[in-house]
């Protein structure tokens, strides 16, 4: 009965393609949205991800990774004083504004890293090496500020583009002389400006008004302490807040930043309701649009199934051939759905934006949605089937 | 009415059916008494709302009556659940509708199997055993057409292989040429009356096309919910009020 019901349903193709198009758009919505919110709540903890180090360690009122409060610099010295504490370098960040040599003014997040062991410094450089950064007035930029800070020429065409800007070219931070020496590639920031790594000590100098600059430490523990053991006992000693630095987010542990932020961000920003509104859009509007197609391809087929009923079939092998019918119609529109979601997203990743992160997670939920939706149209047409009596077969 | 026989196939006594409540109330069947023998076809004529269709759905256990007693192949029908009328139907009844009621999704092959199907015989066997029924009512060739690019008389040759396939003793035709030409309907009943000189089928056939009460073995003439008469020969009828 299973392989007449596919026929059925298959042999209806407008309904079929109507109902796909239902299926495949909901599945679409809810993978692309989630994914697009996940990639949008990833750049929140963007520099725990650029700035790899196994602890921070920051003020004990600090919430998340881009709400830095600025210590004094002794108090590093007390970080570097725990038992258990390999070593410990300290971090500025900031958002300032640098002026680019056409007068245009760009925000920036500026990154002073430690001088001497060049402790979070990018992890891969496209142009030049990070040992330039000891020579005066240096900075090192990401490729997206390169882009994006880059000068505008007209071309022998009339048609204006922009020249990426690269190693020897300069701006002003607070009409300091910045000269790039380097590019590098890291995540991008919530925040969209680039990332601008220079020495912690030039940092300052930048921050003309900045009375304090240690936004956080990077910490290392020795060998034979772990992370979490070295955070209570910083926590203890200094009365500071550790942070340890996972971010994988199913498996991430309740002193993670990343995680931390996340939930901030979650709790203080309207991001998850306005793309929890777009995923309970999409899965709306697939069981409207299915249930309506689905209760339609139902009501056609009516008296087929009266005659069915007639015929000797109980209700429960109807009620599968229906089930079959409409979970196959799910998974169909799941596929593309979700197929066309991920095609989307390799052109997101490529282009940077938005930014898409697909866990395989979304895939197995999106998948439990689009069969609910399936299961809901099913369920639609089951209950109209069995209010059917078989005798109005014989009513003309 | 007489005693049942070994040779009774089909049984009604005192049957009432009614639809509605109150006001409301219609009475389809009233005392309805009928008989229908293994190996003849029987037609039941009568004017429109005399109760014809009523009787039938009571016959094939897709109504269950009020009161009285119905009795299919010595299965009394009056005193089952759903479940039990369900497989009754589905192991003893065929059935040939007005509108012959294929699913124009499937290949008219994939129709004929659905009784067999319903059975839980195999998608194999049961395109083996349709295949053979269907060149039995002389459509072979035909399989793989949709039910919409048959003729009308194909269509019912289909229904009828339908009905027929899993090999059911009794046949219940509802108008079964009311949707055909005069020859083609002449054909169709060709066919059905030779179906129903198996030994232990009975046809039972309810209509009001006069032009083929010749077919009928006996006729059984319904008014106001009840069997008026049964008549061998439809020169007996009077059939100006049908």
């Amino acid at each position: 009965m299973y392989r007449l019901a596919l026929n059925m349903l298959f042999g209806d193709r407008a309904k079929l393609a109507m109902l796909l198009c239902g299926l495949a758009f909901s599945a679409l919505l809810m993978a692309q949205q989630t994914s697009v919110f996940f990639g949008i709540m990833s750049w929140t903890y963007t520099p725990i991800y650029n700035i790899r180090s196994t602890i921070w360690v920051s003020d004990p009122m600090v919430e998340q990774a881009n709400d830095a409060k600025p210590m004094r610099d002794t108090e590093l010295g007390k970080v570097r004083s725990v038992d258990g504490v390999s070593w410990a370098a300290p971090l500025h960040m900031s958002i300032l504004q640098a002026r680019m040599t056409d007068g245009n003014f760009k925000l920036i997040t500026m990154v002073g890293i430690d001088a001497d062991t060049f402790a979070g410094a990018p992890a891969q450089l496209s142009q030049g090496r990070i040992e330039e950064l000891r020579l005066p007035n240096t900075v090192i930029i990401d490729e997206w500020g390169a882009q994006l800070m880059g000068r505008t020429v007209v071309g022998p065409d009339g048609k204006t583009k922009t020249v990426p800007l690269k190693p020897g070219d300069t701006f002003e931070i607070n009409d300091i002389e910045a000269r790039i020496v380097g590019i590098c590639k890291v995540r991008r920031a919530f925040t969209g400006g680039p990332f601008v790594y220079t020495t912690y000590d030039r940092a300052k100098a930048y921050n003309l008004e900045a009375r304090r600059t240690l936004s956080f430490m990077l910490v290392e523990p020795r060998d034979g302490v772990s992370a979490s053991q070295l955070c209570d006992r910083i926590e203890r000693e200094t009365a500071l807040k550790a942070w340890t630095t996972d971010t994988v987010i199913w498996d991430w542990s309740d002193r993670s930043l990343a995680k931390n932020t996340f939930w901030w961000f979650w709790k203080n920003t309207g991001i998850p309701f306005s793309f929890g509104t777009a995923v309970a859009l999409g899965l709306f509007v697939g069981i409207a649009i299915s249930g309506q197609t689905f209760y339609s391809f139902v009501l056609e087929n009516l008296k087929y199934f009266a005659a069915i009923k007639a015929m000797g079939a109980g209700m429960a092998t109807i009620a599968r051939m229906l089930l079959v019918q409409a979970l196959t119609a799910g998974l169909i529109g799941f596929g593309l759905g979700a197929g066309m979601a991920q095609a989307i997203g390799r052109v997101m990743i490529e282009k940077g934006m938005p930014p898409f992160v697909m866990f395989p997670q979304i895939f197995w939920a999106t998948l439990v949605l689009v069969l609910g939706i399936s299961l809901v149209s099913a369920i639609i047409g089951i209950i109209k089937v069995s209010r059917v009596d078989a005798a109005s077969v014989f009513r003309g | 009415m007489s005693q049942p026989t070994f040779e009774t196939a089909v049984r009604t006594q005192g049957v009432n059916m009614f639809f509605g409540e109150g006001e409301s109330r219609v009475t389809a069947l009233k005392q309805a008494d009928f008989d229908a023998r293994r190996g003849e076809l029987i037609m039941l004529v009568g004017p429109s709302g005399c109760g014809k269709t009523t009787l039938l759905s009571v016959i094939a256990g897709t109504l269950t009556p009020q009161a009285g007693t119905v009795e299919v192949f010595g299965q009394r029908l009056d005193g089952l659940g759903q479940e039990d009328l369900t497989t009754f139907r589905r192991k003893n009844l065929g059935f040939v509708f007005q509108s012959f009621n294929l699913i124009p999704t499937l290949t008219s092959l994939e129709n004929v199997t659905v009784p067999l199907l319903i059975q839980g015989v195999s998608q194999r066997e049961a395109e083996e055993r349709a295949r053979i029924v269907f060149e039995k009512v002389g459509l072979k060739g035909r399989e793989d057409s949709r039910p919409n690019s048959l003729s009308g008389g194909q269509q019912q040759r289909v229904a009828i292989a339908r009905a027929l396939v899993h090999e059911p003793p009794l046949l219940i035709c509802d108008e079964p040429t009311s949707a055909l030409d005069k020859d083609t309907g002449a054909q169709i009943m060709e066919m059905i009356r030779t179906l129903s000189r198996a030994p232990n089928r009975c046809v039972v056939v309810v209509t009001h096309d006069q032009r083929i009460f010749r077919f009928a073995d006996r006729i059984a003439e319904m008014e106001d919910g009840r069997i008026r008469r049964v008549v061998d020969d439809p020169r007996q009828l009077d059939t100006t009020h049908l």
